[in-house]
């Protein structure tokens, strides 16, 4: 699967596809990297949470305002900083641990009860921010959406950013989580057969909470870096992420069926969805044809994904 | 299902996982939470606000576009899988209306006919993506809701366009008999939908496929043919949706169905359809659909800020959810 989508992905990119492109359309995803990661997790154990995309605004939002909270009270910028990421990624951590409470406990189908989910946290980011952007002011915050070359004179600093950074910090440990921890061979064995690895002793019910509880840790970290580039937590910013995060799994070829797939394709996901956009601009595709085209190429990249892992089942 | 509507008929004793009595017992809900908000909403300058007959028109008339939304995704769900392409099927082709009428000037009951067209020939790129490509419903339609949104954009150029002729508003603002037309046209279309899938072969068609398509296709079902129809009728029926929405509003662009996919998938769910298939209810997908309109009448009325709503609606989901599958279990 992972080699067709490099051919998928060399083919689109023929003409532009260089070093420089290639890091750029990193710096401009790394965000959604992240919270597909997450999303990819989530789909390997047999579930979908759509809840990620209110995730994203509400841990900025939260972290944000402890932050500007401690600040006005005086609290240096450090430990205000340390403060507001606690509680960001607290709330990432809660929100996950509720829905995945509803999908595993409540055994609710997935689908719904992120769906609900959604609706709740999104709106929870709204009421939080009063429906504006927070802004903040804190260096130390802001460092973390930023490039390198505003810090570093060096050569090649400038290809560099924080959120790049962060993002391939996720991807490591998301890597290892999946295919060298013991959580991770539950999340494969919940996905491939929930029955079979609960009859071999797999605490399946706790296993599957703790995915969506990572799942939501891992997207407010997307949340936070996110509000740390733009220097403000916008309490809209994120909703509709959920889909460029399913697409991305999907694409890089985690299936719905049988847990297969991993958070190593969506990497190459990610990567169709920021070539096939960035590569309409670098092109000079007005911008008026660009929705419609990358939704065309995406879902050619998935139709062809999905005829091409039906052929290679059959023969297996 | 209709087997175990039968057999559940004959006993004395009440079969409480029979469709009827769940559809029954939403209806109690609805009125518990109308009497609820009728007083919640008590006002001492203008009494019962809720109740006024008004009012009451104006919530039927919103229910009406999510349930006429809810009726094909109920019938798709019936028959395979979600259908989320609905939301981006009713933006495309209520802009190629607009833009008909509009632009081009060409006569308003064309221009609703290349809608329901269009709306029926997306639908059926829906099911063949689904039963001739096999992409996974969810996947499919969802990568189609991106393509089609793309599309209405592309067609407006990103603007809106408003100001549609009388006689095509008819539909939307006018009434017959003095019932608003949106109610009278989402009747007709529940009548007809009623019909189909309970009184007719095709809708045993929809819940056998639905229920288990193997055993579905050894029967002799035609089961791609059966599903391509489900999504069809979904598309046609989310044109006929966006018809009635700009004739009501009188503008349209190409996000106008973006906030209804959402809401109609609640809907369906909160009136016992399943999201596995073979198993749904027209009326509960009625009754849900105008539950969930009393209650965000409700939050207007008393001024809830619409940033609260979607907690509410999220909330309500997730409770009714839960609600039902503890009444199953017992």
């Amino acid at each position: 699967v992972i080699l067709l989508m490099v051919v998928i992905f060399s083919f689109l990119s023929e003409n532009y596809l260089s070093l420089n492109n290639i890091v750029n359309i990193i710096q401009q995803n790394a965000v959604l990297l992240i919270i597909s990661l997450a999303a990819t997790l989530v789909i390997l154990s047999q579930g979908l949470d759509l809840s990620l995309g209110g995730v994203l605004p509400l841990a900025g939002v939260a972290c944000v305002l402890t932050m500007k909270s401690l600040m006005q009270a005086g609290t240096a910028d450090a430990p205000a900083m340390l403060a507001g990421v606690a509680v960001g990624l607290l709330t990432g951590a809660l929100a996950g641990a509720i829905t995945g409470g509803l999908v595993a406990i409540g055994k609710l189908p997935p689908f719904i009860a992120s769906l609900g989910m959604m609706g709740v946290l999104a709106s929870l980011a709204l009421v939080l921010a009063n429906s504006t952007a927070i802004y903040i002011n804190n260096p130390i915050f802001s460092f973390f959406g930023e490039k390198l070359d505003k810090y570093i004179d060096a050569p090649g600093m400038e290809y560099i950013s924080m959120p790049t950074i962060i993002a391939i910090l996720v991807l490591i440990a998301t890597v290892v989580l999946q295919n060298h921890t013991a959580f991770g061979r539950y999340i494969i064995a919940i996905g491939g057969n929930e029955l079979g690895a609960r009859l071999s002793g797999v605490k399946t019910t706790f296993w599957k909470w703790m995915v969506y509880v990572s799942a939501g840790a891992i997207t407010a970290i997307g949340g936070m870096t996110l509000a740390a580039r733009l220097e403000a937590a916008d309490s809209i910013v994120g909703v509709g992420w959920e889909f460029d995060a399913i697409a991305a799994a999907i694409l890089g070829g985690t299936s719905f069926a049988l847990g297969k797939g991993g958070v190593g394709g969506t990497v190459l996901g990610v990567l169709v969805i920021g070539v096939a956009r960035n590569g309409l601009n670098v092109i000079g595709v007005p911008s008026l044809w660009q929705p419609a085209l990358t939704g065309s190429i995406i879902i050619l990249a998935i139709v062809a994904e999905v005829l091409y892992s039906a052929r290679r089942d059959v023969t297996a | 299902m209709s087997v175990a509507t039968t057999t559940s008929g004959r006993k004395i004793s009440i079969n409480m996982s029979a469709p009827w009595v769940q559809d029954a017992a939403r209806f109690v809900v609805l009125i518990i939470i109308c009497v609820g908000m009728a007083f919640v909403t008590y006002d001492e300058e203008y009494g019962f606000v809720f109740l006024n007959l008004n009012n009451i028109a104006n919530v039927v008339r919103n229910a009406s576009i999510l349930i006429i939304l809810g009726i094909g995704q109920t019938i798709v769900l019936i028959a395979k899988d979600v259908d989320l392409s609905i939301g981006s099927i009713l933006s495309l082709t209520s802009v190629v209306a607009a833009i008909m009428m509009n632009r081009y000037e060409i006569a308003f009951p064309l221009a609703m006919l290349a809608a329901l067209l269009s709306g029926s020939s997306l639908g059926l790129v829906n099911g063949l993506l689904i039963t001739f490509v096999r992409i996974p419903p969810f996947i499919a339609t969802f990568g189609m809701l991106w393509v089609l949104f793309g599309f209405a954009y592309l067609i407006l150029q990103g603007s809106v366009m408003y100001g549609f002729p009388d006689t095509f508003r008819v539909i939307g603002n006018g009434h017959l008999f003095g019932i608003p037309m949106p109610i009278v046209v989402m009747a007709v279309v529940f009548a007809v939908a009623y019909f189909v899938v309970n009184k007719t072969t095709l809708g045993r068609r929809f819940y056998a496929t639905g229920a288990n398509e193997e055993a579905a296709k050894m029967s002799g079902i035609k089961v791609n043919q059966t599903v391509n129809i489900a999504y069809v009728i979904s598309g046609g029926l989310a044109a006929l949706a966006g018809l009635v929405l700009i004739a009501y509003t009188n503008g349209s662009e190409a996000r106008i169905g973006e906030p209804f996919l959402l809401p109609v998938i609640a809907v369906v769910v909160m009136g016992g359809t399943s999201l596995h298939g073979g198993q749904g209810s027209l009326i509960g997908t009625l009754v849900a659909a105008l539950i969930m309109a009393v209650i965000k009448n409700g939050m207007n009325i008393l001024a809830v800020p619409a940033t609260w709503q979607n907690l509410v609606v999220g909330v309500i989901i997730i409770a009714t959810v839960l609600i039902d599958q503890w009444v199953r279990k017992k």
